[in-house]
């Protein structure tokens, strides 16, 4: 039995979820059922969720936990393919900053971190698969926030049962807190 | 008495099948419900119905496992996490594509009732007269007069809320209040009606949610979770509407797991005298008896149960002797349309999900005008404002952008042709014998597509769709097009239609099996031709018009 067998089959004797972070002292992999991700990996896609996302004097996407939602969408909903192209996108991003600002997207402020991501919303010459993992990760964050329950009961409301359909309703009465319908 | 002899039996438990069920029990028959899949009990078992949207793990959306699971319904939107056990397996059921079909079906109590898209229009003279003038296939054996009084009937009861327009095309009906357009939609409706000078109109769609509480029902809650099962009984199912009516009579049973594997068909009465089957679970094999057979198993189920049964007096089954059984195999045809932007509303919103739209009845080949192509098509659609999730140009990525989330997004406005599709003889359905299904049964092979009429038809069905909006003012106009692939409609009929000449039909003009008088198909397997309205509340009326001239029949001892 391997270490990493071991220390799974150890997290099904404590009770414990599958995802345990599995240990090599420097970069702890976590296993999900396609993939395994490691520290790095996972630091960088919450790092990028959260400049999408930002903490402001609302919350963001680390207070609402989106990275375990997009590893989650990624692991159960993507493709083999994609999934491949997300990780191979991901390698090749890692170097994105290095080039721009000469360290590692973790260690970069929020505002390098931002024109790191701006450059993906411009015109650019960026590899398919890179493409692929920046566009998977912002669309998976703004789906999990706008799909949040945070979101759609103090940011707009959503109500389970509305009852009625008001047909006209002035934008201005849409924010949550205003009585609605 | 034997306890497996009723009255009547119905085979199969959704629209047609609920309503045969609770016409003959309300007469007084001891009726068995016979449906193949599981129980859905209503409000219980509808598991998902009062979940937030946040508390489905993949928010709704579809997992790679799914699409492996469900090979035909992942081609379009009917695979999804939010109500996927109401569907049935592909790989339990499978069946043979000839040519490309979508067969999306629902095993268990309530069938496709639970999951129905709800529109609710009735046909008129023009429709039932259509394949006569046209000279195509045969002509139907009634008339709108025929069925007009059992359309309100069943609207009566079922609860459709509508807007009586005063369209010939479109006969007004027994209407509960209509839902209200958003203010868009208003404008929209307002410009074509005045542009085409009643030619076109644009109306609000009648729809079975209602708008008024019903006994046991409460009105539309402008949930828009319909197909998830209504704990309010808001919209027509058979769970929320017919069924509780026909065992309010003492005289139902319901069976589920009870796959109908044939009629029994006695040749000294020419009669059927029950029907054999093959309980789901457990894999053995029972009979029931009745004096009448209601065939309500769906469309291309109800033709396989024929065509399966009494092969050893006519080998391509009952009601074969005419040569159409499983010919004529119809849908709507539809996947092509336009939307566009609108301008100016951007102070204006609604409030409530409404799940219902907009409807233009058909308006092509009327008063003397001549296409390249016959009959037409109707449109449904409607107008809304884009949500959050939604792309905004101005900010990419930081926390102007996740502010600008929750404000609402651009107007638009589409509608989508649900055209008529002509019976073609060749368009068929028959039995494979070498294909299995889990129950070792013998599986349905599909064989239809649309032709040069109904290809002709989807070029108008994209330009008028451009036509109108743009007239409208509606801007960025852009038509969107599909290959046409029959079964997408979700409105399989034909197979067994109804005529005349027990030589060119299956069954009369009572829905009676020529062959068999006492065996009634009353779901989308009767149709003679599909005009371009959704069809389910025509099957509900021919039910009841149906159920009560074989009640009549039984008494006069003629079956």
């Amino acid at each position: 039995m391997d270490r990493r067998t071991a220390i799974r089959n150890l997290a099904l004797v404590i009770g414990g979820a599958a995802l345990l972070p599995a240990c090599t002292k420097q970069n702890p992999i976590v296993n999900y059922k396609h993939f395994d991700i490691n520290i790095d990996q996972q630091t960088l896609i919450s790092d990028m969720a959260e400049t999408i996302i930002p903490k402001t004097n609302t919350p963001g996407a680390t207070d609402l936990n989106l990275y375990s939602f997009i590893v989650k969408m990624l692991d159960d909903c993507a493709k083999k393919e994609d999934q491949q192209a997300f990780f191979k996108g991901m390698g090749e991003f890692n170097e994105l900053p290095q080039k721009l600002f000469n360290k590692s997207f973790a260690d970069c402020s929020n505002k390098e971190r931002e024109s790191v991501l701006n450059t993906f919303e411009k015109k650019n010459n960026y590899s398919k698969d890179m493409l692929a993992f920046y566009n998977t990760v912002k669309g998976l964050t703004v789906f999990g926030y706008t799909e949040s329950k945070y979101f759609m009961t103090k940011q707009v409301v959503y109500e389970l049962v509305p009852g009625r359909y008001n047909a006209y309703f002035p934008v201005k009465n849409l924010k949550a807190g205003v009585k609605n319908g | 008495m034997s306890t497996n002899t009723y009255d009547a039996i119905v085979i199969g438990s959704g629209i047609s099948g609920g309503w045969a069920a609770k016409e003959l029990t309300e007469k007084g028959l001891k009726t068995i419900m016979l449906e193949r899949g599981r129980n859905i009990e209503h409000v219980k078992d509808y598991v998902n119905a009062n979940k937030a949207p946040w508390e489905f793990t993949h928010r709704g959306g579809r997992t790679v496992q799914m699409t492996k699971d469900y090979p035909v319904l992942k081609r379009d939107y009917a695979l999804n996490e939010t109500n996927l056990d109401y569907w049935a397996s592909d790989k339990d059921s499978p069946y043979v594509e000839i040519k490309p079909f979508d067969w999306f079906r629902g095993y268990h109590v309530g069938g496709k009732s639970l999951m129905w898209g709800r529109q609710s229009y009735r046909w008129a003279d023009v429709d039932f007269e259509a394949n006569a003038k046209d000279g195509i296939a045969i002509d139907w054996p009634i008339r709108y007069k025929d069925l007009a009084p059992w359309y309100s009937y069943v609207e009566g009861f079922a609860g459709i809320s509508g807007n009586k327009d005063g369209l010939s095309i479109l006969p007004d009906g027994n209407f509960m209040p209509p839902m209200e357009m958003n203010c868009v939609e208003k404008d929209v409706a307002a410009r074509i009606n005045s542009h085409y000078k009643g030619i076109r109109n644009m109306i609000i769609g009648r729809t079975a949610n209602i708008t008024q509480p019903l006994p046991g029902r409460t009105n539309c809650q402008y949930r828009n979770k319909c197909w998830l099962g209504c704990p309010f009984g808001a919209y027509f199912s058979t769970q929320s509407s017919t069924l509780p009516a026909a065992m309010a009579t003492g005289n139902l049973t319901v069976r589920p797991w009870s796959i109908v594997t044939r009629i029994l068909y006695d040749k000294d009465t020419k009669r059927a005298k029950g029907v054999e089957v093959l309980d789901a679970e457990t894999n053995k094999t029972y009979e029931y008896y009745a004096k009448i057979v209601f065939v309500n198993a769906s469309t291309l189920n109800s033709a396989w149960v024929l065509m399966n049964s009494a092969t050893d007096i006519w080998p391509g089954g009952l009601g074969s002797s005419s040569g159409e059984l499983g010919h004529n195999l119809m849908d709507h045809h539809l996947g092509v349309g336009a939307g566009g932007v609108v301008e100016g509303y951007d102070d204006k919103y609604y409030f409530g999900r409404r799940a219902n739209g907009i409807y233009i009845p058909r308006f092509r080949n009327l008063n003397g005008e001549k296409r390249d192509y016959i009959r037409g098509f109707g449109y449904q659609g409607g107008a809304g404002r884009e949500a959050w999730g939604r792309a905004i140009p101005e900010f990419s990525i930081g926390g102007q952008f996740k502010d600008a989330l929750s404000e609402p997004g651009e107007w638009t406005m589409g509608m989508g042709g649900f055209g008529e599709t002509l019976p073609y003889h060749e368009n068929r359905t028959y039995i494979d014998k070498n294909k299995k299904d889990k129950w070792g049964l013998p599986v349905l092979a599909i064989d239809a597509t649309i032709k040069d009429n109904e290809k002709k038809m989807r070029i108008d069905m994209g330009n008028d769709a451009k036509e109108m909006l743009e007239m409208a003012g509606v801007k960025n106009v852009h038509i969107y097009t599909s290959e046409g692939v029959l079964g997408r409609g979700i409105h399989e009929m034909g197979t067994a239609r109804m005529g005349r000449d027990p030589k060119t039909s299956v069954l009369n003009e009572w829905n009676q099996v020529w062959d068999a008088k006492n065996v009634f198909v009353t779901d989308g397997a009767c149709m003679v031709s599909t005009a371009c309205q959704n069809p389910s509340l025509t099957y509900m009326a021919m039910t009841a018009r149906a159920a009560d001239h074989a009640v009549s029949e039984l008494k006069k001892g003629n079956i």
